[in-house]
């Protein structure tokens, strides 16, 4: 169990140390080209491990619907924007809106699509989100 | 290098914010995929299209390079660090921490390092020292997402 929640922790740092390997080659060259080698370095790497561990086509991926599919250009977009950003706002910034508008609009996809959940703790949350923007947004000069 | 530590311009804040909803429906599509098809497959098809769609993006805005020089090798391997990611909350996913416990763990990962890097401009990035007003949003926008993450949904 600790094993697993240190996995879990590592896995967040590891969401961070991409955020900012990323943005330094943006620094070098462009948001969109670091998003390009982000995108092209870990698609050599998943197909090496894949091929090693076996498995990649298991399952019915062909049954699953079309919109599925549209997670990758989807990402070149979000990959671009941290990279531009966290050189601009800093990584603990851009992290923390990240988060905000992932909570946010999750529970936005959560109504539209239905899902079933707590009305009030959506409710507080959001609030509670979108006070700590408000925070951040004061005392610009 | 030192920042002040102003908060975000405005369009640097809805940028960052409208990301984070882009990463909704990444996880909401790529989610989808994974139901069907292997936790490999989910992250190998978003890598491919994704490839193919920068490779688009770049032959249509030819983005100029900031620098003639050649940044060092290790900056190209911002994606084996994203792809480890995908493997390790596929382990921690099917044990007992679960979505919610993976989630909040995760984000938990993420913000320390994030301070931590900030504070100490790892990576040659601009280094910047957090203010108080910025802890207590960090606590507030937490906090709020605790509260999603364990009891906003049904799971």
């Amino acid at each position: 169990m600790i094993g697993f929640a240190l996995l879990a922790i590592l896995a967040g740092v590891l969401v961070s140390l991409s955020r900012q390997i990323n943005g330094r080659l943006a620094l070098s060259t462009s948001a969109m080209e670091s998003s390009f080698w982000n995108h092209i370095v870990g698609l050599c790497f998943i197909t090496v491990v894949a091929v090693l561990a076996g498995g990649l086509f298991a399952g019915a991926p062909e049954q699953s619907p079309w919109w599925a599919y549209l997670g990758g250009p989807v990402g070149v977009i979000f990959i671009a924007a941290g990279s531009w950003l966290i050189a601009r706002i800093g990584a603990a910034q851009t992290a923390l809106l990240i988060i905000a508008g992932q909570m946010v609009f999750g529970v936005l996809l959560d109504v539209w699509l239905g899902a079933p959940g707590n009305l009030w703790a959506r409710i507080i949350g959001v609030a509670l989100i979108l006070a700590g923007m408000w925070v951040s947004r004061t005392g610009r000069s | 290098m030192s920042q002040s530590a102003q908060p975000p311009h405005m369009i640097h804040f809805a940028a960052a914010f409208g990301a984070g909803g882009l990463l909704s429906l990444m996880v909401l599509f790529n989610g989808t995929l994974a139901a069907y098809g292997s936790l490999f497959f989910a992250s190998w098809v978003p890598h491919l299209t994704g490839t193919v769609a920068a490779l688009v993006c770049l032959a249509i805005m030819r983005p100029k390079r900031a620098k003639a020089a050649r940044p060092p090798l290790w900056v190209y391997l911002g994606g084996v660090s994203g792809a480890v990611t995908v493997m390790l909350t596929s382990a921690t996913l099917n044990s007992a921490l679960a979505l919610s416990g993976t989630i909040a763990l995760g984000l938990a990962g993420q913000m320390v390092f994030s301070l931590f890097a900030d504070t100490r401009g790892l990576f040659g990035l601009p280094q910047r020292t957090p203010t108080a007003r910025d802890y207590v949003s960090l606590a507030l926008i937490t906090a709020g997402s605790l509260i999603l993450i364990f009891f906003g949904s049904a799971t």
